[in-house]
């Protein structure tokens, strides 16, 4: 037997899913795609004593709730590349989803899924950082919207206290035209990434009016940058300052080094794939 | 533990077993319906191995519990040609230096197979690149893969008519 056992409890509301979830506590699980928790409970790296299977219930929304894009924590990753909402709005969201694992791990992998395992390489937490979207958690006692700058506090670990599980997930909406780009590399495609960079310009015709910037892989939780989304706002599309702005994000964090890429090298790929990818933005934007 | 009731339909042939619910959908194929196509290479999602249709769609049995796939139908790639491997995909697997140890092959024909019928049915020849990006999520250790994009091209171009 690979897994540790567990009782397995089928929902069919999310009332019941929550009321089992408060009822299991830290013993407790929900399961969705099972594309995180299975893996993680095959090596015995989770051990939950119940597994709460929440596929039933309808959280799979893509849609604008007020001035945010609402995603539900059942949408599976294969849906954003053909859906309209992400295409016009989020377009690093869009590159981002090219980087998730493989077609068959898509199509069965969800949102809340993956920001609640919060995988240090993923590309979801990434691009929900880089947005500046809001985690939905609920719990038998209610509902909070927790900042995604604020969930994610280390290498699988988030801010979800017992009994809660991931609903949805929110992105605001951009007020004015933007461009965005995300790029990693891997060992393969669909490895886990050894660094990866997000971004996001906002602009009034050839002038940066807003930046984001967010480095996945190089830290156990995502990293974003003040000086560098300061430097580039002001700057043009034509110029942006692509390597520069890769130079100051690469002097500003400090990597972890580990069996696939040393600490070095993972300097130098956040300074090369910044100018890379921002460049590919302000092309995009200006084209 | 509870063990839990689950029926399950593999390549036609439907049973109803009392399950521990941690055991896999791989295992629980591989041990009680005695059907051995199913691979399990690492068990935890990275090497394709163990992909099976459940209700038409691939998925990797070793990511998936038994007790979930209760009244589903599930198909194995003895499903796709039989032991005389007769299926468009694995002659072409044949032909074009596919496979040599075979361990990852079922794997690759269950991911590939609904890659190949979407193509035709489209009419449409897909790049090298895009095969390759179909098939990313399966390892083989023997082919270089050259010939399994080739068996994949093959396979579809020989039914839109175009030939490679």
């Amino acid at each position: 037997m690979r897994p540790s056992a567990f009782d397995y409890h089928k929902a069919s509301t999310l009332d019941q899913a929550l009321a089992l979830l408060a009822e299991f506590g830290d013993d407790g699980r929900p399961l969705a795609g099972g594309q995180s928790l299975v893996p993680m409970m095959n090596l015995r790296l989770a051990r939950p004593r119940h597994l709460v299977d929440i596929n039933a219930l309808p959280l799979d929304a893509i849609e604008i709730r007020g001035d945010a894009l609402h995603i539900g924590a059942l949408v599976r990753h294969e849906r954003y590349f053909t859906d309209p909402l992400i295409a016009e709005h989020f377009p690093a969201f869009l590159e981002a989803v090219h980087w998730i694992g493989h077609p068959t791990i898509r199509r069965h992998g969800t949102m809340g899924g993956s920001v609640s395992h919060a995988d240090p390489t993923a590309e979801l937490p990434s691009v929900c950082v880089l947005h500046d979207a809001l985690i939905v958690a609920a719990s038998a006692s209610g509902e909070r919207r927790i900042p995604a700058t604020e969930f994610f506090l280390n290498a699988y670990v988030t801010a979800l206290e017992p009994g809660e599980m991931v609903t949805a997930v929110e992105f605001p909406l951009p007020s004015g035209p933007t461009s965005g780009a995300f790029m990693e590399l891997g060992e393969r495609v669909g490895d886990f990434a050894i660094a990866g960079i997000g971004v996001v310009l906002g602009h009034d015709g050839n002038t940066i009016t807003s930046a984001r910037i967010v480095c996945s892989g190089a830290r156990l939780v995502p990293v974003r940058s003040a000086d560098v989304e300061a430097f580039l706002v002001g700057r043009t599309l034509a110029d942006p300052g692509a390597q520069e702005a890769g130079r100051i994000f690469s002097a500003a964090i400090d990597p972890v080094g580990d069996h696939a890429a040393s600490a070095a090298y993972r300097k130098g790929l956040i300074k090369e794939l910044t100018r890379r990818c921002i460049a590919h933005a302000a092309g995009k934007a200006s084209a | 533990m509870t063990m839990t009731e689950t029926t399950l339909t593999v390549n036609g042939q439907t049973r109803t077993l009392d399950v521990e619910p941690r055991r896999l959908l791989a295992d629980v194929i591989r041990q009680e319906f005695d059907i051995a196509g199913v691979h399990i290479g690492c068990a935890h999602g990275a090497c394709g191995c163990c992909t099976v249709h459940i209700d038409g769609t691939p998925r990797l049995s070793c990511l998936t519990f038994a007790v979930q796939c209760d009244g589903r139908d599930i198909k194995t790639v003895e499903s796709l040609g039989g032991f005389d491997a007769t299926h468009v995909l694995q002659l072409a697997f044949k032909s074009e230096h596919g496979l040599q140890c075979g361990y990852c092959t079922p794997g690759f024909l269950m991911t590939l197979v609904p890659y190949v019928e979407e193509n035709v049915a489209r009419g449409t020849l897909p790049s090298d690149e895009d095969i390759r990006e179909a098939m990313s999520g399966n390892i083989c250790r023997c082919t270089g893969y050259h010939g399994i994009v080739a068996a994949v091209r093959k396979a579809i171009g020989d039914q839109i008519g175009g030939g490679q």
